[in-house]
Parts: C-alpha cells; sequence; structure tokens
C-alpha cells in the first residue's frame, strides 16, 4: 500500500457560528488505501456522515485538507469534485439510493453519461459492472420493480462503475434485513479486495466486522485504534 | 460539447420518465400551458380563415375567370390608382372628352367586355313593406362572370324580365315575383327563376338581373364596368387608362401590390404601434401561463430533490442538476405546442361553422396560417421552460447533504428580491402617471406589466406576513397558511397567478365601467324614455314632394300601436329633399341694433337635439311635446307660451334677463341662395340651461309670433307616447311608414344602449378571468393537499375529525385565492386608474372628465366571491379520509 485512495488530514467542520456552533468534526486525519476497507462506527451525531460528505466532496472541511487520488478537494473547486464525484468517488446509502426515473442499467451508467461518455460505451461499462455483481438480468428493471437487496447491489455498480476506486458506504445496510445486509457486506468486502478503497459508516458491530480496521469517532474525534481494537471480530 | 449534448440527453430522459411516473402533476402543467396554445390556435386560425386573402379576394370580385374589371369614372379627369383602386384613388390630369369603349380597347386591344356595373340600392316591395337590397345588373350566367354567383336553385334570368335573389332576401318574404320601386314611385314586376349565393355577401338581402332588369334609383344611372377576359393588364397598359379616367382591378396587380409603383403612397396604419400591442399582448399572456404552470413545475421539482441530489452525489454539476428541471419544461412544452397545435386547429375547423352564423360575409376558405402557429407553438415551449427557471435555480442550489439525509435542502430566499419588486412597483405606478399624463394607454398598459412584475417578487414577502397573522385563526387556516410559507416555490406563482388574473380584470373592468360611465353621463336621450317619434324620412324613391300627409301617418301608427297617445308636434317646416331651407336664429335685440358682426349676440343653448323634427318649434302652450315638458317641471315654458311669449333657451346666463329677442328669419332656394331674409323684434322670455344639459330644441315660438317672423309653421313629426314597440315591430312600423306615399322614419327612445359587442368582450374577460383564477388556485390546492398528505395523516392520527382536511384543503385554497386577490385588486387600481384619464378624459366638447367608476360588486365578487367559493367547492369535493400515508418516493 503506497498513496492512499483517500486522505483526511486534520479535518474539522463546524456547523452554524458563534453560541450556537456545533463541532461535526475536530482535527479528523484518517487514511484509506486500496484493497482496504474501512469502518467508521460511533454513535449517532458522531460525525460518522459529515465524514463520508467531506470525503465525497458533498461539503468542505472548515479547515484541514481532504485529499482523494492525490487530489485536494478543497483546491478543485465546485466543477472539480464534481468531476471526481463522476470519475474517482462512488456512494452508497442506505435507502433511496437510486433514482426512480431510471432502469437499473441507467442509474449505474449515470456518472458516466454526466461525465459525457457516449451512450453506449456508458451502457457496456454499466452491463459490465452489474454482472460482476450478479444482477445483469436486472438492467432493464425500475428501482420500484426491484427488492431492496437488489438495489443496493445495483447502488454498489453505480459506485464501482468506471475506473472509480473509492467506494463511500452510508449504513447500506441499514434498511435490509439481516441476510441481505450480509450479502451486500460481502458484495463490498469482495470489491475492495478487487482493488477499490471503501470507506462504510455503521453503527453495527457485526458489520464493522468485514473491515480490515475500525476508525471510532464521538463527538467528532476519532478515538485511539487501541481504544477500539477491542470490537474488531474476526473477519468472514 | 458532447458532455453538454449527454448532459441532456440524461435530464431529457429522467424529465420524460419522472413526468410518466407523476402524470396528474404533469397534466394540470400540461393543460395550463396547452390551453392558451390551443386557444390562440383556433383563435388564429379562424381570424385567418374570416379573413379573405388578396388572392381569395379578387376571386369574389372578379370571379374566377376574367383577368380584369375596368370602369370609366365619369368625371372627366384621368386618375391616379394603386395597383387595387379600393385601396387608393386620386384624380389625375382633366379630359377633353368622355372615355368611350373603344379608348379602352385602344390600350389593351379587342377583348371580351361583360358589362358589369357597381352594385346598386333598391327599394323593393316586402310583404313588410319597401325595403332595401342591394342590386346587381349582369348577365350573371356568362362565363365571365363565373364564380360571382353560385345558382343554388331555379335557373339563370334569360331575360330582363327576369331575376334571381338570394336567401337573404327569401328570408325577407321574396317570392316568385319581386316588386321594384322606380325612381318615380312607379313599380314593375319581374319574375324570380331562381336562388342564389353571392361570393361575399351572406345576410344582406341581393337581386340580380341582367342589364335593365332593376331601376336605376341614382340620378347619375348605371356605372360603366366591365369585366374583361385575355390576358393580365400590364402596369403601363393601367396607367394609359387611368389617365383615360378608366380604374382598373387586374387580379395579377391587385394580389401583387409590393411588385408595382404605388403612385399614391398608400400606408397601412401604425405598424410600430401594432407591434407594441402585440408584443404587449405577448409578455402578459407569458406572464400569466408561467405562473399558471410554475407550482405545478415547482412540485415536481421538490418531488425530483432527491433525484437530483443523487444525481450530484453521482458528479452532476450545479448546471445538469438546473437542467433536469428544466428539460421538464422542455418535453411539457414540446407536448403542448403539439397538442396545442393540433387541438386549435381541431377546434378552429369545429367552431367555423358557429363563426360563419354571426357573420355577415361568407368566410374564406379554412386557412391555416403555419408560420403564425410556429410562433404561437414556440410560444408554448417558451412559457413552459420559463416557468421552469425559477424551480431549476433553486434546484441547483439546494443542500445536497441536508436531502440526502432526508432534510428538506431549500436555499434561503435572496433579500434582493423583495426590494427589486418594490422598486419595480414604484416604477410601475410612475409609467402610470405617466401614461394618465398623456404618454397614453400603451405606457398605462406596460405600467400594468411592470406592476405584476414586481409583485410577483412581493408575493413571498406578504404570504408570510399572512403567516405571521394566523397564529391567531383557527387550525385549518392557521395549517393552511403555514404550509404556504413552507412551500414559497409552490405558493407563490399560484398566488401570483391569482393575482396577476385580478390585477388584469380590475384594471379592464375600471377602464371599461368608466368608459360605460361616460357613455351613460354624455348621452342625450332624443325623447322622454321609452316614447316613439314619427318624422319624415328621405327615400331613393320619392312619390310624392309635398308636405307629409300625417293623417295617414298617424292611421298607421294607431294600427300598429292601438291605443297609442299621440301628440302633433309643430314648428318650422322643412323640406324633406332638396336644398332649400328656413334658417331661424335668436338675437339680443341690443346687439341687433348695435349693428355687431355675425353671430354676435346669438341666443341659444349649448347643446340640444332631439327627434322631434324641428329644433323650433311651435305651440300655444297647450299639448306640449312630453321631452320639452320633461325639462321644465317649473312649468315656465307653458307659461310663458300662454302669456303668448316666445321661449328661447340659452347657455349664457346673463341672456335669461332679455325681455325680448330678434327672430332673425333666413330662407335659401333650392340652389342654396338665401332669399327674402327678415327679423322682427318679438317679446321673449329666456331660459338658461347649462352647457351640458340636454335641450331638447333651441326654442319655441307661440304660432301669433311665428305668424309674425313669417315662419311657415306646420306639423313637423309626431310624439308617441310609451307605444311599447319591440325592435322587430319597430322594424315593421317603419317598412310601413316606409311605404306611405310620403314616406316617414319612427325612432324609439330605449335610453344609453351599450354597445352589445363591448358588453360581449366584457363578458368573455371576466369569465376568462374567473376561469384562470379558479385554475390557478384549484390546481394550487390539489398540489398542496398531495404534498401535505403525510401531514395530514400525522393530523388524523393524533385524532383530527376527518373533515380537518376538508377544512385544511378549504383552507388553503382560499388563502391563495383571496390573498391573490387582494394583491391583485390593489396592482390592479395602479393601470385601472391611470387609464381612466387617456379614455374618457376631454374626449367630449363639454370639457367634463375623466369619468371614473370602480365596479365594485365585480371587485367584490372577484376579490371575495370567488375564493370563498373555491374554497367551498374544494373542501366538499376534498376526500376526508387518506388512505393510510405511506412514503412517497
Amino acid at each position: 500500500m503506497n498513496t492512499p485512495v483517500l486522505h483526511l488530514e486534520g479535518v474539522s467542520r463546524i456547523h452554524g457560528s458563534g453560541e450556537l456552533a456545533v463541532h461535526a468534526l475536530r482535527e479528523v486525519s484518517f487514511e484509506a488505501y486500496a484493497g482496504e476497507l474501512v469502518a467508521v462506527m460511533g454513535p449517532s451525531g458522531s460525525g460518522k456522515s459529515t465524514l463520508l460528505t467531506l470525503a465525497g466532496g458533498l461539503d468542505e472541511p472548515t479547515s484541514g485538507r481532504v485529499v482523494v487520488e492525490g487530489t485536494d478537494l478543497t483546491a478543485a473547486g465546485a466543477g472539480g469534485r464534481a468531476r471526481l464525484r463522476r470519475t474517482a468517488i462512488g456512494y452508497v446509502f442506505q435507502d433511496f439510493n437510486l433514482i426512480p426515473a431510471l432502469t437499473a442499467a441507467e442509474n449505474v451508467s449515470l456518472p458516466l453519461e454526466l461525465d459525457g461518455a457516449p451512450s453506449r460505451a456508458a451502457r457496456a461499462a454499466a452491463a459490465t459492472a452489474l454482472d460482476e455483481l450478479g444482477i445483469g438480468d436486472l438492467a432493464d428493471r425500475f428501482p420500484d420493480e426491484m427488492s431492496g437487496g437488489q438495489q443496493q447491489r445495483v447502488a454498489i455498480a453505480r459506485a464501482i462503475v468506471g475506473q472509480r476506486r473509492l467506494i463511500l458506504a452510508d449504513e447500506p445496510t441499514g434498511a435490509l434485513d439481516s441476510v441481505t445486509g450480509e450479502d451486500i457486506l460481502r458484495l463490498l468486502r469482495a470489491r475492495c479486495d478487487a482493488g477499490a478503497a471503501g470507506v462504510l459508516v455503521t453503527h453495527e458491530p457485526r458489520h464493522a466486522a468485514w473491515a480490515d480496521r475500525v476508525v471510532y469517532l464521538r463527538d467528532g474525534v476519532v478515538l485511539d485504534d487501541e481504544d477500539a481494537g477491542e470490537t474488531v471480530g474476526a473477519r468472514r | 460539447m458532447r458532455r453538454w449534448l449527454t448532459g441532456w440527453r440524461v435530464s431529457l430522459r429522467l424529465a420524460r420518465r419522472d413526468l410518466a411516473r407523476h402524470r396528474g402533476r404533469a397534466i394540470i402543467a400540461l393543460v395550463m400551458v396547452t390551453l392558451p396554445v390551443l386557444a390562440v390556435v383556433g383563435a388564429d386560425v379562424l381570424m385567418q380563415t374570416a379573413k379573405v386573402s388578396a388572392t381569395e379576394g379578387m376571386d369574389r370580385r372578379l370571379g374566377t375567370v376574367a383577368t380584369a374589371r375596368v370602369e370609366i369614372l365619369d368625371t372627366l379627369t384621368g386618375v391616379v390608382q394603386a395597383p387595387d383602386p379600393l385601396n387608393g384613388l386620386g384624380s389625375g390630369e382633366p379630359l377633353s372628352r368622355p372615355t368611350s369603349v373603344g379608348d379602352i380597347e385602344g390600350v389593351i386591344g379587342h377583348r371580351t367586355m361583360l358589362p358589369m356595373p357597381t352594385q346598386t340600392t333598391e327599394v323593393v316591395r316586402t310583404p313588410h313593406g319597401k325595403e332595401t337590397m342591394v342590386g346587381t345588373q349582369l348577365d350573371a350566367s356568362a362565363p365571365l362572370a363565373r364564380g360571382l354567383f353560385r345558382l343554388e336553385s331555379g335557373r339563370w334570368p334569360a331575360t330582363p324580365d327576369e331575376v334571381v335573389v338570394n336567401k337573404a332576401a327569401r328570408d325577407r318574404g321574396v317570392g316568385n315575383t319581386l316588386t321594384a320601386v322606380q325612381a318615380d314611385g312607379t313599380e314593375t314586376t319581374r319574375e324570380v327563376v331562381g336562388t342564389v349565393a353571392d361570393a361575399t355577401v351572406r345576410s344582406a338581402a341581393i337581386v340580380v338581373g341582367l342589364p335593365g332588369s332593376l331601376p336605376v334609383l341614382d340620378d347619375a344611372g348605371p356605372s360603366q364596368a366591365w369585366l374583361v377576359d385575355g390576358p393580365p393588364i400590364s402596369w403601363s397598359q393601367l396607367e394609359r387608362l387611368n389617365a383615360l379616367g378608366v380604374t382598373v382591378t387586374d387580379r395579377q396587380i391587385a394580389t401583387h401590390p409590393g411588385d408595382y409603383p404605388d403612385p399614391l403612397q398608400y400606408s397601412s396604419s401604425d405598424s410600430g404601434t401594432t407591434m407594441q400591442v402585440v408584443a404587449l399582448i405577448v409578455v402578459m399572456a407569458l406572464i400569466e401561463v408561467v405562473l399558471l404552470a410554475g407550482p405545478a413545475f415547482a412540485v415536481g421539482a421538490r418531488k425530483q430533490q432527491r433525484s437530483i441530489a443523487l444525481l450530484v452525489a453521482s458528479g452532476g454539476t450545479p448546471a445538469q442538476a438546473r437542467r433536469v428541471i428544466l428539460a421538464g419544461g422542455v418535453v411539457l412544452g414540446a407536448i403542448a405546442a403539439v397538442v396545442g397545435v393540433v387541438g386549435g386547429i381541431g377546434a378552429a375547423w369545429l367552431l367555423q361553422p358557429l363563426v360563419q352564423r354571426f357573420s355577415g360575409d361568407w368566410l374564406g376558405p379554412f386557412d391555416v396560417p403555419w408560420p403564425h402557429l410556429l410562433a404561437v407553438a414556440a410560444f408554448g415551449l417558451l412559457s413552459a421552460l420559463t416557468a421552469c427557471v425559477v424551480p431549476a435555480w433553486i434546484a441547483s442550489r439546494q443542500d445536497v447533504v441536508a436531502v440526502l439525509a432526508g432534510r428538506r435542502g431549500d436555499p434561503k430566499p435572496g433579500r434582493a428580491f423583495p426590494v427589486l419588486g418594490v422598486v419595480l412597483f414604484a416604477v410601475g405606478i410612475l409609467m402610470a402617471f405617466l401614461g394618465a399624463g398623456g404618454h397614453g394607454e400603451l405606457t398605462v398598459a406596460w405600467s400594468a406589466v411592470v406592476c405584476v412584475l414586481g409583485m410577483v417578487l412581493l408575493v413571498p414577502v406578504v404570504v408570510s406576513w399572512v403567516a405571521l397573522v394566523a397564529g391567531r385563526f383557527p387550525l385549518a387556516i392557521r395549517f393552511a397558511a403555514r404550509d404556504a410559507v413552507r412551500h414559497r416555490t409552490r405558493t407563490t406563482p399560484a398566488v401570483a397567478a391569482v393575482a396577476a388574473t385580478v390585477a388584469g380584470v380590475v384594471a379592464l373592468g375600471i377602464g371599461t365601467s368608466s368608459d360605460e360611465r361616460e357613455n351613460r353621463e354624455t348621452y342625450q336621450p332624443s325623447l322622454v324614455m321609452g316614447d316613439a317619434s314619427v318624422t319624415p324620412s328621405y327615400s331613393y324613391v320619392s312619390v310624392d314632394d309635398g308636405p307629409t300627409d300625417w293623417s295617414q301617418v298617424e292611421d298607421v301608427v294607431r294600427d300598429r300601436v292601438p291605443g297609442a297617445r299621440i301628440t302633433e308636434v309643430a314648428g318650422v317646416a322643412q323640406p324633406v329633399s332638396g336644398d332649400s331651407w328656413t334658417d331661424v336664429q335668436f338675437r339680443d335685440p341690443a346687439a341687433a341694433t348695435a349693428a355687431v358682426d355675425e353671430g354676435q349676440g346669438e341666443i341659444s343653448p349649448g347643446t340640444w337635439g332631439s327627434t322631434l323634427g324641428s329644433d323650433v318649434l311651435v305651440s300655444d302652450g297647450g299639448r306640449l311635446p312630453p321631452l320639452v315638458t320633461a325639462a321644465d317641471p317649473g312649468g315656465d315654458v307653458a307659461r310663458a307660451l300662454r302669456s303668448g311669449r316666445a321661449v328661447v333657451f340659452s347657455s349664457d346666463r346673463s341672456k335669461a334677463a332679455l325681455e325680448r329677442v330678434t327672430v332673425e328669419v333666413q330662407p335659401t332656394d333650392d340652389e342654396g341662395q338665401p332669399v327674402d331674409p327678415h327679423s322682427v323684434d318679438v317679446p321673449a322670455t329666456v331660459l338658461y340651461r347649462a352647457e351640458d344639459a340636454a335641450t331638447p330644441v333651441r326654442a319655441i315660438l307661440p304660432p301669433a309670433l311665428a305668424q309674425r317672423a313669417g315662419i311657415d309653421a306646420a306639423v313637423v313629426g309626431l310624439d308617441v307616447e310609451q307605444p311599447h314597440l319591440s325592435k322587430t315591430a319597430q322594424k315593421d312600423l317603419d317598412a310601413a311608414l316606409q311605404d306611405l306615399a310620403t314616406p316617414a322614419t319612427v325612432y324609439v327612445e330605449r335610453g344609453y344602449e351599450a354597445d352589445p359587442m363591448a358588453r360581449i368582450v366584457q363578458w368573455v374577460l371576466a369569465a376568462l378571468g374567473a376561469i384562470l383564477m379558479l385554475g390557478g388556485t384549484l390546481t394550487a390546492s390539489f398540489l398542496a393537499l398531495s404534498d401535505a398528505r403525510p401531514d395530514l395523516a400525522t393530523l388524523q392520527a393524533v385524532g383530527a375529525a376527518p373533515r380537518t382536511r376538508r377544512a385544511v384543503a378549504a383552507a388553503y385554497t382560499f388563502v391563495v385565492g383571496f390573498v391573490g386577490a387582494v394583491l391583485g385588486m390593489l396592482v390592479g387600481f395602479v393601470p385601472g386608474l391611470a387609464i381612466t384619464w387617456p379614455l374618457t378624459a376631454e374626449s367630449y366638447a363639454d370639457g367634463r372628465g375623466p369619468y371614473l367608476e370602480v365596479p365594485w360588486l365585480m371587485i367584490a365578487v372577484v376579490v371575495l366571491g370567488l375564493p370563498v367559493l373555491t374554497a367551498l367547492v374544494v373542501g366538499l369535493f376534498t376526500r376526508s379520509r387518506l388512505p393510510m400515508a405511506t412514503r412517497i418516493g
């Protein structure tokens, strides 16, 4: 493991100002390398989701640096961040993950099409991604014609389509039953083993067991790895 | 470029699918854009169909075969004509001798020439009496005349004893024979051998016969005109014919006026003003359509905010996010344009027969003006796109993180907009002032546009005030008002659409009411309301030049109006025909003896008018015409006349002190030359009448004084009190009076009658306003209800009665309708008050005005009545129970 795919360096995020200021993250530093799945755990309001939105460039840190594939997101500007999301970063959310008006294949090819890829090439890439996740036959279904687990697989396919190596997953199993949830985590794990860097936000220790590393957040601060070590169970 | 294109592809796909998934919402937006397109297209097609194009017009005037029509004007001068002589005709060099047919042939060669004199007026006896019809003397069966008339039944006239008539003449009772009255009053009878349809005229009665078959009542005799065949007449031939005093209507030249010089520089109406009016209408319609369609797009954008957030999370740029919403406008606008254009053409096709029934002329062939329709379709697309601009802008600025976390991500409203709104409103008021102060109606109309735009920007502020105040109101109103503020993007266009509509209705209402008031108040009745007068009438066929035989007239009137109370009105007798006249003036004797200039010291009322037959009456004070006694409640007139004094009305108060006036009598002969002028001083009572008071006559003389002044007093008319004649009965009585040896005509005072067309326009406007307002509030309420489902489910869950949902729905409708209506009323007053100046000030010589009338009843109905009504309707038809609220994706 050489350069990290995702690198957070002393990142703080303060919402509001003065007496109303809320410190969502304080001086958080954190890395995720290719082939690695990092779980981010912590109670409600600990700043897990804020970390993910900063990592994906949907929000900007109040101080500190977020670097994805060697690009400083703050310096990249809004356009640059949008381009990185199309080309380098994939998101998976808890629910409402797919655009209901688009088919599975269209949802997956969306980042490529937004990037100006020719329609045929985008479709082909989407088909490949769907096949890799074992749901190639669902390509023409709309989200509301699929089960929750199937939708989440499509979301992962969208997160990896093209050359993207950073998968940001925010409670991806939260709306699923436990068996389906395990399936999704297995897939995520497999993608990371195949070379992607994954960041998994979860509050379930059971799920964190799939990760290579666990980062604990409390009140916006990363706890020492040692403090957290005890909860990391055996992988797979 | 490529990314731009693929970006649009994704956006269009998203928009198309989203619309298909939410049909109800899509249909609302679609209807709002389609209906105006459809209405404008339908109206345009009908107007183009009704309008006769230059080519169609030539077919109607020349038939389908003839090359041209030439006419010798017997003025003994050359002429100068526009390519179509109907568009302009001037006189040229004098001629030494009358032009002959040979002269024309000298220019255009020997051709077939079919005589076709100008249409004449014929007096025809019908079962009702005598009526006028349009006569054409032409061999309508000749090949050259083909296309001028269509034979519907029977055959063409073969001899001068035969004629054909159209359906309108048949409807007036023309049967197998037609009795035409000649200039000397004698009658000739023709056999009617067929029924024809004229190429142009539908509702006027027409009679067609061979040359010589119909009497020519004009002294000048039939005009010398011919249809000619052969090759088109060239411009140089036309100029040579013009020099001979011959006008030419050539099919080729008249339909291509741009190809030829126009020696008269005939120009059409001011095209700059027309363009401005068109621009004004387009802008106003655009604003209204955008506002009406706005709520549906706003709700659509809100429902798509999750999709857009996901799109942004997948790397979509703000521009791509905007495009998703804009693409919705493109898709809906395109559908609306196509459906509107096709539907409009269809509607016009269906309405064509109805329009024909209201038109006196035949409509042209069904005419689809494609360039216009393309413009209207573009307008539909533009309005849908414009309606999306604000929702799209908001969507691209939403807080993606908040939306993805399931919270609302609306950007904060800008503070600059309300300020801009106030500025625009102030500019609008200033423009209204300028318009009222002399810059004219168009400036006022533009001020309305500016005011409405300013108001749109102020609506969010007003709505938030309403929500503040709503804290004191019952739950339903409070809920509705707060909901309205929370969903500003949906509420603002809905309220603004209602406001813009009401502003238009109020402004036009004030304008038309004030105009109407001016007409009403400046109306001068010619008789007492409901009375009728009968006076001698000019006739095309003068049977007897002598004085009217009043006993005959009275018999006819008594026959038609049993028990009529008839007053014979005596006055200065004037001959019915010829140029002889007796002029009577009244002067201040002091001015007369001081031998001042003509016209000095004259005594007369400011305005006078009646249909009593003369403006100087003769009466001993016994039975005066009711209009005179009505204008003289004190009885001064009768008293003065009974004591042998003349009564003279004056608008000059100082003249009222005069005890005597000079009566100057100035007869003129048939040539208009004065003969034997004389004057006499008589004892008189001068009565003051205000400048603008309705004074029936200038003066009334007792018979003895009239005799002293050498005035021929005679019966000049009849006053028939309250005959209760319907308009048809009046027409029949008139036909009977026309039929007398000394014809007369009847007038019935029905008071001020508004132009029926203006009234129809007002009703259409009011109905349109109501429909727009209902459409605006109802759609907004529908959208609000579907938005508020989870909230209403919560209400129900905590124990709200089922009727609460109805109450909330009704309250929301009322808030949108009422706030919009009040705002609109305030805005509408600005141009409404301003427009009354250019409309009603100084338009009448009396120096009164401007007239102002605010149609409070109409405003109350629109501002209070309609919102309450729609709220009730919505409350009544809202389902009181909800299906269990499920998550809406």
